[in-house]
């Protein structure tokens, strides 16, 4: 039924006489209509030209790279020869046939070009635009060419290559949704949807990077969210102009409000639950093309610390452990830096009942504290980073050599002190219960300079740690939203959601920082209680 | 003036709170017991009230001038020529309060926990850390004074912790050192509630009525007046009369005599906290200082003018070496900054109503 050949052979016959005319005409007439990123290299093809002219130009256009196929095909009904054009890399050869080639051969003999589109699918659009001829290839469109050379029809045909739907390893929780996002963002809005079947969840898509054409998706609740905030995250989006934007990462980065600071100014997540529930408050989700990842902005400190956990404990378990959270942070940051504060400079400050346990400790160990403190942080960031690396199995005999091995051999040959080796593994595993990654890095980061200034100017060192850390969290913004609200600005009403977790029947607002156009959450979950 | 600049009134309590706050409360009972005995706290309510005149004045000027700092009004005042001469003196009087300021952390930082360090590294580490703090916008730095003043409660508890072991008949009787004395000692008093003359600059910024502006203010110096009084009380009632004379930071040597199971010497953590106090009280003068050069040399962003702000005053700071001059200096400069901070805006309002009404009775003959 179908048979493929090379266009060359039939260029030939195909030669029409108005080419001459056409080539002349053309180029001004279409090649100002489109502002896309495309329409440099889309120039040369050009409206109005014979067919084959058209599919050498396409060929030309994308340096005549062997993937770039062309089938031709007979229509049943007046024997008019017909071009499929598509990149062979990222179609589905089962879709081109189910889509295009039965329909074509099997439905109706009376088919022409000009009832195409009734028989085909719901895909099939009629095009014109012939500036965006190369955008849809790259978006595995396959593209019918007839001889009626003012349109052209397109059928999108993508390959399937998406995972299947996993709990995300970095975010997963004991009760609640165990689904995950994966590589396609259009699965990715579905699994939002799916929870959210509201009309007001508006997605917008843009697009950045002028080669590598990233697609990002902009969700966000029309009645909720801020009209403000999407104006400027959009202007930063659109504001973007280079020439790869691969990752995430890239975006974020050149979207935040302060580059040049420890903290995540974005929350990524691969949970859909906790996309949603972050929509439900007015904040924004941005999507991006295969990545797992989603980022919600604004954000403040406080978001980072909870987990969807949370809402599916008891309030008064949900609270405390997000209390241990926050305490974790300062654990954290302050901890090996209190501990060298403590044993360089105020011993003092320890009660008496302890200090002969920590100066028989401390006594034989031949160096400083900070000395022993970086070095035990590095080895443990150093296990880290090699367990991330390896599979899982070689990952966990890793970090018993590094753990168990490391940690009792140096005690015992007497270069660290076991107190430190408390100190430390206490510190590394504060700076795991952070829910987000990104937030877990920056705290492990800044307890560098913390213990740098402990060992300096003891507590002194830290306070002022401290003072410069909270000015800065106190003069950062999330697109224009205060950090580190609801504390500064102190909002106590936002407190309800933050540190701690009031019961449901509470939680009648949202919370103030992200500016929400409407702030009652109509929340009445025990009206039942009245009567 | 930029929207996203302003503060709440509420806001401004808070950073009145804490530029009040500062240095002073660890000497301040015992400066005030060298001059009127155990009746100093007595002494402090009446300098607590004498600043309400000063509050009242500021609050006024602002009144009329609204969202100018005194730097934009002070010309329109008493003219522009002398309106300079006087800006430029006003800015040498906040440098002076930020040097001393420093002065006196460093004195006792040196005495409590550092012995050995440079006074020169002692000063930069807290000069420097306000100049990062003071290259923002009022709001910003609202916003974090508001943040550390929980630690205020910290601190009262801390000092509250006394009250296991007070002798109430140290403090009798009271008023026996006669008003005359208690009186000279409440010019010591209003040095340590210096502060709320910041208010000058941060009034600019606020926004809302006029009365919960003054209220603000009043209340702010008032809850101050009562802490510090809180504290000179408790340390009087602690220690016996004549033990307070051989301790010059009386509120450090009461904690130090605390100890608990799971922390011994409270004072050094006191000192921690203290030191948070320092900083905001420093912050709050040196944006006000970096305010008044900006308006000399007609900067167009105060930011530029904090770095040098900063390391003038550090350097200044470090040139008293012995205890005497220390004392010398504190001394000096706590007399023209209670001319300035508490004396002069009395002074600028009476010249600005004057004029005022000498305006209108020209108006009235011109037309």
């Amino acid at each position: 039924m179908t048979f493929f050949k090379k266009p060359k052979k039939l260029l030939e016959q195909k030669k029409t006489a108005n080419e001459a005319e056409n080539q002349g005409s053309s180029p001004s007439s279409q090649s100002n209509l489109e502002t896309s990123s495309y329409s440099e290299q889309a120039a040369k093809v050009n409206q109005n030209q014979s067919i084959d002219v058209l599919l050498k130009d396409i060929e030309k256009s994308f340096s005549s790279s062997e993937d770039l196929m062309t089938h031709w095909v007979e229509m049943p009904a007046d024997k008019s020869k017909v071009a499929l054009i598509f990149l062979d890399s990222i179609i589905d050869k089962q879709k081109l046939q189910d889509l295009i080639l039965n329909p074509l051969f099997e439905l109706d003999k009376d088919i022409d070009l000009h009832t195409f589109e009734t028989v085909i699918n719901i895909d099939f659009k009629k095009q014109s635009d012939f500036a965006k001829i190369q955008e849809l290839l790259l978006q595995s469109y396959t593209l019918i060419f007839t001889k009626d050379t003012t349109c052209y029809f397109s059928v999108f045909t993508p390959v399937k290559t998406e995972r299947d739907i996993k709990e995300p390893d970095n975010e997963a929780v004991i009760r609640g949704s165990h689904e995950g996002f994966i590589e396609s963002m259009s699965t990715n809005i579905a699994l939002i949807r799916k929870r959210l079947k509201s009309p007001k969840l508006v997605v917008k898509y843009l697009q950045v990077g002028k080669e590598t054409h990233t697609n990002v998706a902009m969700l966000y609740m029309s009645d909720i969210a801020n009209p403000d905030v999407l104006h400027e995250i959009e202007r930063r989006i659109n504001s973007i102009e280079a020439d790869s934007v691969m990752t995430p990462g890239n975006i974020e980065e050149s979207i935040e409000d302060k580059t040049f600071s420890l903290f995540p100014q974005t929350l990524s997540t691969e949970r859909p639950d906790r996309v949603a529930a972050n929509l439900m408050e007015g904040r924004v989700a941005l999507l991006y093309d295969s990545s797992p990842t989603v980022n919600l902005a604004p954000v403040n400190f406080f978001v980072f610390y909870q987990t969807p956990d949370d809402y599916n404990k008891r309030w008064m378990l949900g609270s405390f452990y997000r209390l241990i959270r926050l305490l974790s942070f300062y654990i954290a940051i302050g901890l090996p830096a209190f501990y060298i504060a403590i044993v360089s400079f105020h011993f003092e400050v320890i009660p008496s009942a302890l200090i002969l346990l920590m100066k028989s400790s401390l006594e034989n160990i031949p160096y400083p504290p900070l000395f022993e403190a970086l070095v035990m942080e590095l080895t443990i960031e150093l296990i880290r980073e090699a367990a991330i690396r390896l599979p899982t199995r070689i990952g966990s005999t890793i970090a018993i050599v590094g753990g168990l091995v490391i940690g009792d051999a140096v005690v015992k040959a007497g270069l660290i002190s076991n107190l430190m080796i408390i100190v430390v593994a206490t510190t590394a595993i504060a700076a795991y219960t952070v829910p987000s990654n990104e937030m877990s890095l920056a705290v492990r980061l800044l307890r560098f300079p913390f213990m740098v200034a402990a060992a300096t100017f003891g507590f002194l060192g830290i306070v002022f740690g401290l003072i410069l850390m909270f000015f800065h969290l106190c003069r950062l913004y999330s697109f224009g939203t205060p950090y580190l609200a609801p504390l500064a600005p102190f909002k106590i009403g936002d407190l309800k959601d933050t540190i701690i977790r009031l019961p449901f029947l509470k939680m009648n607002s949202r919370p103030s920082d992200i500016k929400p156009i409407k702030k009652d959450e109509d929340n009445h979950t025990r009206k039942w209680e009245k009567s | 003036m930029n929207s996203s600049h302003t503060i709440t009134h509420r806001q401004l309590f808070f950073i009145i709170t804490q530029s009040q706050i500062g240095v002073g409360v660890l000497s301040l009972p015992y400066t005030l017991f060298v001059k009127a005995k155990t009746d100093g706290w007595i002494s402090l309510l009446l300098a607590g009230l004498f600043i309400q005149f000063s509050i009242l004045a500021i609050w006024k000027l602002c009144e009329m001038y609204p969202k100018q700092t005194i730097f934009d009004f002070m010309p329109k005042i008493v003219g522009t020529k002398l309106g300079a001469v006087l800006n430029f003196l006003f800015v040498a009087h906040l440098f002076s309060v930020c040097v001393v300021l420093l002065i006196l952390y460093n004195s006792v930082v040196s005495k409590w926990i550092f012995y050995q360090t440079p006074r020169l590294v002692v000063i930069s580490m807290l000069a420097l850390t306000c100049v990062y703090c003071i290259t923002c916008t009022a709001r910003e730095i609202a916003r974090f004074l508001m943040l550390v003043s929980p630690l205020l409660l910290v601190m009262f508890i801390f000092v509250g912790y006394a009250y296991t072991d007070v002798h109430l008949l140290y403090a009798f009787p009271v008023g026996a050192s006669g008003i005359k004395t208690i009186l000279s000692g409440s010019t010591d008093a209003l040095i340590s509630l210096l502060g709320f003359d910041t208010a000058l600059v941060f009034l600019a910024y606020t926004q809302g009525r006029s009365n919960s502006k003054l209220k603000a203010i009043s209340y702010a110096s008032l809850c101050v007046t009562l802490f510090y009084c809180f504290v000179t009380f408790t340390t009087y009632i602690f220690f016996n009369p004549v033990e307070i004379v051989i301790v010059p930071e009386p509120v450090l040597y009461m904690l130090k005599a605390f100890s608990f199971k799971i922390l011994e010497r409270t004072d050094l953590i006191f000192l921690s906290i203290w030191i948070v106090f320092v900083t905001t009280s420093l912050i709050s003068y040196l944006f006000f200082t970096a305010k008044g050069v900006q308006s000399i040399f007609k900067l167009k962003h105060h930011k530029s003018a904090a770095p040098y702000v900063g390391i003038i005053c550090a350097l200044i700071a470090s040139i008293p070496a012995s205890k005497l001059d220390v004392q010398l200096w504190s001394k000096l400069i706590g007399m023209s900054a209670l001319c300035c901070s508490g004396i002069f805006p009395i002074f600028l309002l009476l010249i600005a109503v004057i004029r005022k009404r000498k305006g209108k009775g020209k108006g009235a003959v011109s037309t």
